[in-house]
C-alpha cells in the first residue's frame, strides 16, 4: 500500500467483510428504506388511525339507530346494506374502503418513489439480479398491512365493544361468518398492497400508478354500480362484479351474496388472481427494463 | 478491470453507443472523455448492468456485473451524485445498501468520515449541496471496498478541495492496484487525474491512449504568419523542414518550427511579414481537434469498420488521427 497523499485516508482493503448477496439481506435491506421514510409511516398510522375511526363512527351510528325504529328499517331495506351485512364485524371492519386508498398508495410509491428518485439505481447496482428487491418490497408491504391492519382491528374491536353491546350488535368471532369477515379484511388490504407494488412496479411514476389504482378501485366501482342501478345490462354486471375491488372485498361481506355478486372466496379468488399475474408481469418488466 | 466487447446502445432511432471496444486496466486511473452526451453515462451504466447492451458484452473482474455473487466488492460506482431518495438520512442511505451485503456500520462510519460526511451524516439527503451528494456517492461506491470503481463526473458540483481530494483518492486507489475509471467532459480534469484516456465521441471510441501520449500531442506549439508573399515564405519555410498549412483567413499555420527561425528564413529571402505569432495550442484544442473530427468521420468510415479484437489495437488507430490530419503536408 502506498502512503496517503495530504489528508487522504486509504480505506482498508483487508478489514471490511463483505458477504454474498442473499434474500434474507435484501429483506432486511427494504426493511431499513420502509421504515427510514417519514411518508411511508404516517401513512401506515393514519391508516389505522382512519379504520378505527370509522368502526367508532359506524358503532355510534348503530347504537342510535338501535332506539330509533325508523332509522334501522331504513338501513335494513338498503340493498347495499344487504349485502354488507349487518352485524359487529361489519362496523369493525367498515373503514376497509377508505384504508384501501392508503394501502394502495404505499404499496405503489414504496416502488415509484425510487424510480423518481433515482434511487432505484443504486439498488440495483447492489442486487443486480433485481427479483429479490422485487419479492422483499412485497414481503415487506404485505407483511406491515396484515400487522397495522390487524392491530387497527383489534383496537376497533376493542374500542366499539361497549357501544355495540348497547345496540345489540357484539362482534362475534364464533361465527364463522364474522371471522371470515375480520380475517377477509386484512387478507384483503394485503392483497391490495400487493396489487398497488405491481401497478407501480409496471408504470414507474407515481401518479401514473395512483390515478390507475383510485381509478380502478374508487371511481369505476362507483360509475359501475350507477350503471347496474339504471340499466340492468347484462355485460355491465359482469364487469362490475369482476372489478378488482368489487369482487376481493367480497370476503368482508356478511350478508347473503346477491345475484349479480360473487360468492365470498370466489370474490377474493379473483382478486388475488389479478394480482398474481400483475406481480408476474411487473416481476418480466422489472427483469428486462433499462433502470 | 473491465472489458468491453463491440458494446452498442440504441435508444430509439438514436445509437447512442456505437459499436465501442475497450479495456480498462487496474493499478492506473483510466479518464473516460467525451462531451455531454457522448455515450459516457450509458456505456457505465451498461457495465453496471442497468442498462441492457442492444448489441455486445461487458465484463468486469471477468464477468457480467450481475453474475457476481458480491457485487459491491467488485465495483463500486457513482453513476449520478442523487441516486438517492431524499427522505433518508445519508447514513441511513449507506446503511440501506451496505444490509444488502452485510456490511456493518462499522464500515459506514468509516466511509461516512472518509468522505467527509460526518457532520451531516445525520440529516436528510434532501437538503444537500451538489457537493455533499457527490461525496455521499462517492461513499456509496467505496462501502464494499471494491476492486473497480466507476465514478462518472466525480468533481461535478465540488469545491477545489473536494475536486483535490477526488483527484488524491482517484490515485490513491489506483495504486493499491485497483481499477480506477472516471468519466469527464474536461481534458484538464482527465489530465490532471488519469493515467490513461478513452475518448468518446457520438457514441464512438476516438481515441485509447496514455494521457502523456495526448498531452505530448497538444503542447506542439506553432506560428502564425501573414505575409504578402505567402507563397514564397511557405516554400522557403518548407525548404527549412518546416510544416505550413494556410488558413482560412490567408495566414500560415507553421509547425516544426519556432518564431527565430521563421522569422530568420523570411529574412534571408526578403519577404515581408505582417504577423509573426507563436502559438501554444492547449490540451483542450487537442480534444476540441478530436471531437470535432468525430463529427467529421460519423457520416463516412472511422478506419475501424471492423471491431477491434484485441485491447490495444483502437489505441494504435485512436490518436493518430487528427495528427495525420494536421501533419498533411508531411
Amino acid at each position: 500500500m502506498t502512503a496517503g497523499t495530504g489528508t487522504t485516508t486509504a480505506p482498508a482493503p483487508s478489514t471490511v467483510t463483505v458477504r454474498r448477496v442473499s434474500f434474507p439481506r435484501v429483506l432486511a435491506s427494504e426493511w431499513i428504506k420502509f421504515r427510514t421514510l417519514r411518508s411511508t409511516v404516517w401513512t401506515a398510522v393514519i391508516t389505522a388511525v382512519v379504520m378505527i375511526g370509522f368502526a367508532l363512527m359506524m358503532a355510534s351510528l348503530m347504537n342510535m339507530a338501535a332506539s330509533t325504529p325508523e332509522m334501522r328499517e331504513g338501513m335494513a331495506s338498503d340493498p347495499d346494506m344487504q349485502a354488507m351485512g349487518m352485524t359487529g364485524t361489519t362496523v369493525i371492519t367498515l373503514g376497509y374502503s377508505f384504508g384501501q386508498l392508503a394501502i394502495a398508495v404505499l404499496g405503489a410509491l414504496i416502488v415509484t418513489n425510487e424510480y423518481s428518485t433515482g434511487m432505484i439505481r443504486s439498488t440495483f447496482a447492489a442486487v443486480p439480479h433485481r427479483l429479490p428487491t422485487l419479492w422483499a418490497k412485497l414481503l415487506v408491504i404485505v407483511a406491515t398491512t396484515v400487522v397495522v391492519i390487524a392491530l387497527a382491528l383489534g383496537i376497533a374491536y376493542l374500542v366499539t365493544m361497549p357501544i355495540l353491546d348497547s345496540a345489540g350488535l357484539p362482534v362475534d368471532l364464533s361465527d364463522p361468518t364474522q371471522l371470515r369477515s375480520v380475517g377477509g379484511c386484512v387478507l384483503y388490504l394485503a392483497t391490495v398492497a400487493a396489487f398497488a407494488l405491481a401497478i407501480g412496479t409496471l408504470l414507474r411514476h407515481s401518479a401514473g400508478a395512483i390515478f390507475t389504482l383510485v381509478a380502478l378501485f374508487f371511481v369505476l366501482p362507483i360509475i359501475f354500480s350507477i350503471v347496474v342501478g339504471a340499466t340492468d345490462a347484462a355485460w355491465a354486471e359482469w364487469v362490475n362484479k369482476l372489478l378488482p375491488s368489487v369482487a376481493g372485498e367480497r370476503v368482508i361481506a356478511t350478508g347473503p351474496t346477491p345475484d349479480n355478486l360473487l360468492e365470498p372466496w370466489t370474490g377474493y379468488a379473483v382478486l388475488a388472481g389479478y394480482t398474481v399475474a400483475l406481480l408476474a408481469a411487473a416481476a418480466v418488466t422489472l427483469k428486462r427494463r433499462d433502470a | 478491470m473491465i472489458e468491453a466487447h463491440a458494446l452498442s446502445k440504441r435508444y430509439g432511432p438514436k445509437l447512442a453507443v456505437d459499436d465501442v471496444s475497450f479495456v480498462v486496466q487496474p493499478g492506473v486511473v483510466t479518464g473516460f472523455l467525451g462531451p455531454n452526451g457522448a455515450g459516457k453515462s450509458t456505456t457505465m451504466r451498461m457495465i453496471m448492468g442497468l442498462d441492457r447492451p442492444t448489441t455486445g458484452h461487458v465484463t468486469v473482474n471477468g464477468s457480467p456485473y450481475a453474475r457476481h455473487e458480491r457485487p459491491l466488492a467488485e465495483v463500486g460506482a457513482l453513476l449520478e451524485a442523487k441516486a438517492v431518495h431524499p427522505g433518508r438520512t445519508a447514513r441511513q442511505h449507506l446503511q440501506a445498501l451496505a444490509t444488502t451485503h452485510g456490511i456493518g456500520d462499522r464500515r459506514v462510519d468509516e466511509v461516512i468520515e472518509l468522505t467527509g460526511l460526518t457532520a451531516v451524516a445525520r440529516k436528510r439527503v434532501g437538503g444537500f449541496s451538489l457537493g455533499m451528494g457527490q461525496r455521499l456517492g462517492i461513499a456509496v461506491a467505496l462501502l464494499g471496498d471494491p476492486r473497480t470503481l466507476i465514478l462518472d463526473e466525480p468533481v461535478n458540483g465540488l469545491d477545489p478541495e473536494g475536486v483535490l481530494w477526488v483527484r488524491n483518492l482517484a490515485k490513491h486507489l489506483a495504486a493499491q492496484g485497483r481499477t480506477v475509471f472516471l468519466s469527464s467532459h474536461l481534458m484538464s480534469e482527465v489530465a490532471l487525474t488519469a493515467d490513461h484516456v478513452i475518448v468518446i465521441g457520438r457514441g464512438r471510441i476516438l481515441a485509447d491512449t496514455p494521457v502523456q501520449d495526448l498531452v505530448d500531442g497538444a503542447s506542439r506549439r506553432t506560428v502564425r504568419v501573414r505575409s504578402p508573399q505567402a507563397t514564397e515564405l511557405a516554400e522557403a519555410l518548407r525548404r527549412d523542414g518546416a510544416e505550413v498549412t494556410p488558413t482560412d483567413d490567408g495566414a500560415l499555420e507553421i509547425a516544426g518550427s519556432d518564431a527565430a527561425r521563421v522569422g530568420e528564413t523570411a529574412a534571408a529571402g526578403g519577404l515581408v511579414l505582417h504577423e509573426l505569432t507563436p502559438v501554444a495550442s492547449t490540451l483542450e484544442d487537442a480534444y476540441m481537434a478530436l471531437t470535432a473530427d468525430a463529427v467529421e468521420y460519423h457520416a463516412g468510415d472511422v478506419a475501424d469498420a471492423a471491431p477491434h479484437e484485441t485491447g490495444p489495437a483502437p489505441a494504435a488507430a485512436g490518436p493518430q488521427d487528427p495528427t495525420a490530419q494536421q501533419g498533411d503536408a508531411r
